[in-house]
């Protein structure tokens, strides 16, 4: 096994194990790092708590939703607004954040009484909104509240309510992970089959795993709306909680973020024989090839062909613009989870990068095997990585970018490796033909911002040099380019600020009427 | 909806091992390099191979590569469950990438067509079931 051991991690001998450099000649049967484990003594994780997973990530995305944790205000604050999950609601569900705001007195007389309180306060201070899921945290769990208990009390008072209950204290497994495993089968579990949903379309599908950041969710619901296809639901950016009651009625599970939604749509077919279909919304290619496969599900191919080759007409000069810029710029991959092996093979085909590290904070080993099967000869693959480390392998690898979360980013940014934010995107979305196009834009202007090179300067000295602040892009990035590129009339992107508020303007009449074939019954 | 049996946890955490060892060794360069090419599009493109368990990797290899394999020989493929459709989805994407990509296949004959399929097939399940080192492989549940 090609085990890397940082020289910061000899101290901590198990963490050899969990970082592999990819060789000539090796595959996953002799190179893949431990993954999923409770994170090593001494060795300081990035990872989030179970009850974040949970939250954060999967739970406080659904829009029309008040979104209360019942424990201590620091879990709460902590997985507040930082994720930038957008809905067409006004972001209701980013705004406002409810906590019960347990103190050391209700450790020890209890709080179920607080709790129920702060649900009747938090219900009548937005009387519009009648939906609620409530988050058990670590204090909570271990003072034995029964939230479920609270939560029916309160739903036989006020019946126009419906709340979830979320059992995963931050100590519910080794990371973030673990929160979505138990808030995806804690759905289907309470929720899926409890409202019965009107079918408008032949072909309906459920999007799962998808958060919506930045918009991501809304342009690939305006595709499949181009399609015909009811998105019945979205597990869960921008998606409603009642919607996501009747996941049970869709004939398709298309299933983007496997990581942390995997979970539901496996159950859901087993449970009610709904077919998952992996897809990938990023990337040309992968993207087209989504659309098509679902297409081909539906026997409607040609609808996703239309629109795979009007986006392509319009976007792939753009995107070919940056990756003639980009050949080579050295990358290293270090998300969470999934953007691991959504981006580490389609940044390299179409961008021309070279990803020279993967790694993921909360990541299971099947998120490495497709990590690693992605990546390319000498690649460097570290699993639930110490800041330390970190900074070895930056030093080590000395990367033109990094594309991570924004604890390890600041680290990044520190040392002058300039950062894109893997989560929360800078200036998304991501998704779609446009959004990859913006990705683009962004690599390029985080590898040759002249920010970062005047980063490196001390301007208390008078000694540095004046006449060399001011760079264009002609400077910057196309000195070396081949005359042809050169002399391209294009200057990139060319997209709005904002392309969602496009989409959110559309109206049904904006999309094509297919006519419906059969009957909702028949077309299952 | 129909044709899918619900299965016992433990019985389908339980599957026989198919491969003791890479079944492309042994093969002539060939033959190796053509699977291998075969392989590394899998690996770059594809996802479905990734299923979090090994039972649910090996349904879906031989769904997948079944219906590729019969797609290339150009014989008819039944899908008679949402299942079996969203398989022959993903096989309808590889065989024409395949077909795409690897312009010896035009060339070969059916039988020798299948033999190679078996034998990528065979691969596959040995870099993702058999031979893996991903330990969650057997865990019971999803
Ligand atoms: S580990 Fe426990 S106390 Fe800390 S944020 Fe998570 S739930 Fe709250």
């Amino acid at each position: 096994m090609p085990y890397h051991e940082f020289d910061c991690s000899k101290v901590i001998p198990e963490r050899k194990q969990h970082a592999v450099v990819k060789g000539e000649g090796e595959d996953l049967t002799s190179c893949l790092p431990k993954g999923y484990l409770n994170t090593i003594p001494g060795s300081i994780s990035e990872r989030g708590c179970a009850y974040c997973g949970a939250k954060h990530v999967i739970g406080t995305p659904m829009k029309d939703v008040i979104h209360i944790s019942h424990g201590p205000v620091g879990c709460t604050y902590d997985t507040w607004q930082t994720k930038r999950y957008i809905s067409d609601n006004n972001n209701f569900q980013l705004k406002y954040t409810f906590a019960t705001d347990v103190k050391e007195k209700h450790i020890v007389f209890g709080a179920e009484s607080l709790l129920k309180q702060n649900i009747h306060e938090a219900f009548d201070a937005f009387p519009e909104i009648k939906r609620m899921t409530i988050y058990q945290t670590c204090a909570t769990a271990l003072i034995g509240d029964d939230i479920n208990a609270i939560a029916d009390e309160v739903m036989a008072e006020r019946p126009d309510v419906d709340i979830f209950v979320c059992n995963s204290p931050g100590f519910a497994g080794p990371s973030q992970s673990g929160g979505h495993h138990k808030i995806n089968i804690a759905w289907l579990n309470q929720k899926v089959g409890t409202v019965e949903p009107e079918i408008t379309s032949d072909y309906v599908i459920n999007y799962v795993g998808e958060y919506n950041i930045q918009g991501d969710q809304e342009v690939m619901q305006d595709y499949f709306k181009r399609m015909g296809i009811q998105v019945l639901s979205t597990f869960t950016g921008n998606g409603s909680y009642d919607d996501l009651r009747a996941m049970h009625r869709a004939h398709l599970n298309v299933l983007e973020c496997a990581r942390s939604a995997e979970y539901i749509c496996d159950e859901l077919r087993a449970r009610y024989g709904i077919p998952r279909l992996d897809i990938d919304g990023f990337g040309f290619k992968a993207l087209g090839d989504s659309l098509r496969k679902i297409g081909l599900f539906f026997g409607i191919e040609d609808r996703a062909e239309a629109i795979i080759a009007a986006e392509t007409a319009r976007w792939k000069p753009e995107l070919d613009w940056y990756a003639a810029r980009l050949k080579g710029k050295r990358v290293c991959l270090w998300p969470g989870g999934s953007k691991l092996w959504h981006w580490a093979n389609a940044i390299q085909e179409e961008m021309g990068v070279k990803v020279v590290s993967v790694y993921t904070k909360f990541g299971h080993q099947g998120d490495m095997e497709k990590g690693i099967a992605r990546a390319g000869v000498g690649t460097l693959a570290i699993d639930d990585p110490n800041e330390l480390e970190g900074q070895e392998a930056l030093l080590r690898l000395k990367p033109d970018v990094i594309f991570t979360g924004k604890r390890p980013g600041e680290v990044a940014k520190k040392m002058r490796v300039p950062y894109l934010n893997a989560h929360a995107y800078h200036n998304g979305p991501y998704k779609g033909f446009e959004g990859w196009v913006r990705f683009a834009r962004d690599i390029y202007n985080a590898v040759y911002s002249p920010m970062h090179q005047l980063s490196g300067v001390d301007i208390s000295k008078d000694d540095y040099a004046t006449d060399k602040g001011f760079v264009t892009r002609r400077m910057l990035s196309d000195a070396s380019l081949p005359e042809a590129d050169r002399a391209s009339p294009l200057t990139g992107y060319t997209g709005k600020f904002d392309p969602i508020e496009a989409l959110r303007a559309k109206t049904d009449a904006d999309y094509p009427q297919f006519a419906r074939k059969s009957s909702p019954q028949a077309a299952e | 909806m129909a044709g899918f049996k619900k299965e016992k946890p433990t019985a389908r955490a339980n599957y026989p091992k198919l491969h003791a060892s890479d079944p492309l060794t042994g093969f002539d360069a060939e033959t190796r390099e053509k699977v291998s090419f075969m392989e590394n599009y899998i690996m770059k493109n594809c996802l479905w191979q990734f299923n979090s368990r090994g039972w649910d990797r090996r349904k879906q290899n031989e769904g997948i590569l079944g219906k590729t394999t019969k797609l290339l020989l150009g014989e008819e493929v039944e899908n008679e469950t949402p299942l079996e459709k969203c398989y022959w989805v993903d096989a309808v994407l590889l065989s024409r990438a395949f077909r795409e990509r690897c312009a010896w296949l035009a060339g070969m004959g059916k039988d020798e067509v299948q033999a190679l399929m078996k034998i990528l097939h065979a691969r596959i399940d040995w870099l993702t079931i058999d031979g893996s080192l991903n330990e969650e492989l057997t865990v019971q549940n999803y």
